[in-house]
């Protein structure tokens, strides 16, 4: 049975103000999205601002009623058995908000615990280990207020976890955390996933999702627009090569004329200062760099290089299309 | 303990530390102990001159009424501070029975608004040199507790609201004034207008003030348990209000996304 599954899942907002006639909008946040996790994966939703992750989040932690469509957590109703899914389910975002600020790591943590019904004597040695977990042991009798922003987030993933869910979703988890501790967190969050808990991850970060997530769906305006391993995505939109080349003194006029090159599947401009980079899209590198490079003849090129597609690759066409 | 009962009792008093900013002395002892006292003497004195009342009058109104400083701020802190710190959205995805976990924040509150207003009391009459019957206290300590409730279910109700509508304070303020005005403290209830004293009668603190001022007049215990009584069952309604604006506001923000919970 899988963990989480989503039918149809659908939510409006009313926006404008309750007071003036006429001024209130409905905004489709999610759009009849469908996916199901199952037991021990991690899930990604991948999609930029306003696409709807918090949104799907927000109904699947029962924070938020579905305005159409269905969702079940470990099989219980998000919306007819939310006390049970909440018992469950853990729940963290990122950010530096959501804590005590005036209370110690500790006491935030032992409030949590309570909360979440765990065990008065087992509460300490569960805070310990979390402690440890996310790197906080020695640090938890200081006051929030005092905390840095990563050592927020760390603790709000303990938070998360004092329960044992088995199920935990994270919203944009490393948010405003540096590239060590981030890296950190991906390593927390797979030895999680390699325990046996299931984990639906929203994120901006491309690599995050490539790196860690069995797999995806990248959402755009309240619907999901691919869905697949990050293999998949990344083979589904641009299988093949992409050549980057860099040109000194313009490469406007030519795009056409790269682009009509037998084998090339699109062609991108990226500018900088000083130099635009040409990104060539092909199913067969070898054959194609050669006549892009006579298709250039006579302009100052810088690098030529040619690399496997990203899954940024993927996500931007993706996004770009919809 | 049950589950319930430890939200209860730990999870109230941890709330009430965590979210309560007024707890450091630089805030506690100005306006719990220093403030009070100034306004004992100020009516004290107004009223010696003006010729109305006693001194026990105002010591007895104005320390039992400052039960309801506490009672309204800290209990509006509590609560209405989980909007701030954005915790309110984590405590609903909780799967805690939200009886006590509100209701535990009340205990902490009501113990503040009693100290406060015993201490008021016994340091205002000693300096004003008020003798107040010595088997009078122990009833009259029983007023203040069953005063700091009610205050406690007002500022419960008031909570309430506040995570609506977003100001706590402003509304706490202008809750302690009516209080002021309308109920009896330093002002007979017969001078005022008659539909104010209509009003004090459903408010906090009015039937307290008048029980406490019957006991240290000599009255027996048996004599004031009507006031006493009213004066809980005051409290126990708003508490019951505030409780049931709390339900209504977690229906409502599931439904409309009307807190902003994460
Ligand atoms: N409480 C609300 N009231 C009205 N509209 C809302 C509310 N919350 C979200 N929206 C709208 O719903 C849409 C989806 O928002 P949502 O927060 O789910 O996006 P997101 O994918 O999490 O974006 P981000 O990456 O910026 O966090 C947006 O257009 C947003 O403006
Ligand atoms: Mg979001």
């Amino acid at each position: 049975m899988p963990v989480i599954e989503v039918d149809q899942l659908a939510r409006s907002y009313r926006s404008g103000s309750r007071f003036s006639r006429g001024a209130r909008t409905e905004v489709e946040a999610v759009r009849g999205i469908s996916f199901e996790v199952e037991p021990g994966e991690l899930f990604g939703l991948l999609g930029p601002n306003g696409a709807g992750k918090t949104t799907t989040i927000k109904m699947l932690i029962t924070l938020l009623l579905p305005t159409g469509g269905s969702a079940r957590v470990l099989g219980y109703d998000v919306v007819a058995d939310p006390r049970e899914v909440r018992r469950r389910i853990g729940y963290v975002f990122g950010g530096d908000k959501g804590l005590y600020e005036r209370l110690s790591g500790y006491d935030n943590l032992r409030y949590f615990a309570e909360l979440y019904g765990v065990p008065p004597r087992e509460q300490r040695q569960r805070i310990a280990e979390l402690l440890d977990l996310v790197g906080l042991t020695g640090k938890e009798g200081q006051r929030v207020e005092g905390y840095s922003r990563g050592m927020r987030q760390r603790l709000h993933i303990a938070r998360g976890l004092l329960h044992k869910p088995d199920v935990l979703f994270l919203d944009e988890p490393s948010i405003g955390i540096d590239p060590v501790g981030a890296r950190e967190l991906r390593e927390t969050v797979a030895a999680l996933v390699s325990t046996g808990t299931t984990v639906l991850l929203t994120t901006h970060y491309m690599f995050e999702d490539d790196e860690l997530c069995d797999r995806i769906a990248v959402i755009a305006g309240g619907a999901i627009l691919a869905e697949g391993t990050p293999e998949q995505l990344k083979s589904r939109v641009a299988d093949g090569h992409v050549v980057e080349i860099e040109v000194f003194d313009g490469v406007d006029d030519r795009i056409d004329a790269v682009r009509a090159i037998a084998g090339v599947t699109s062609v991108g401009v990226e500018s900088s200062d000083r130099s635009q980079l040409l990104v060539v899209r092909t199913a067969a590198a070898a054959q194609v760099t050669p006549a892009v490079l006579a298709a250039l003849e006579g302009r100052s090129l810088g690098r030529v290089a040619t690399r496997e597609p990203t899954l940024e690759d993927a996500y931007v066409e993706l996004v770009r299309d919809a | 303990m049950t589950a319930a009962l430890r939200i209860f009792f730990f999870g109230g008093i941890t709330s009430y530390r965590a979210l309560f900013h007024w707890l450091t002395p630089w805030i506690l002892i100005p306006t719990f102990i220093v403030e009070p006292i100034f306004q004992v003497l100020f009516f004290a004195f107004v009223g010696r001159d003006a010729g109305v009342g006693d001194d026990s009058f105002y010591l007895i109104g104005n320390a039992v009424q400052f039960a309801a400083i506490p009672c309204l701020f800290a209990m509006g802190n509590t609560i209405g501070n989980e909007r701030y710190t954005q915790t309110l959205g984590l405590l609903l995805a909780s799967p805690a029975r939200r009886l006590p976990l509100f209701l535990g924040r009340a205990l902490p509150v009501i113990i503040n608004g009693f100290c406060v207003s015993l201490v008021v009391l016994v340091l205002g009459a000693l300096v004003l040199r008020v003798h107040i019957p010595a088997e009078a206290w122990v009833p009259i300590v029983g007023v203040l507790v069953v005063t700091s409730f009610s205050c406690t279910g007002l500022g419960l109700a008031t909570a309430a609201l506040a995570l609506r509508v977003r100001e706590t304070a402003v509304l706490s303020n202008i809750i302690i004034g009516i209080l002021i005005v309308f109920c009896g403290v330093n002002v007979p209830l017969s001078a005022l207008p008659a539909w104010m004293s209509t009003i004090s009668y459903v408010l906090p603190l009015t039937h307290g003030i008048e029980a406490a001022r019957d006991l240290a007049g000599g009255a027996s215990w048996s004599a004031v348990t009507g006031l006493v009584a009213t004066e809980a069952l005051i409290g126990v309604v708003y508490a019951a209000l505030g409780m049931a604006m709390l339900f209504a506001l977690e229906v409502e923000s599931r439904r409309h996304a009307s807190l902003e919970l994460a």
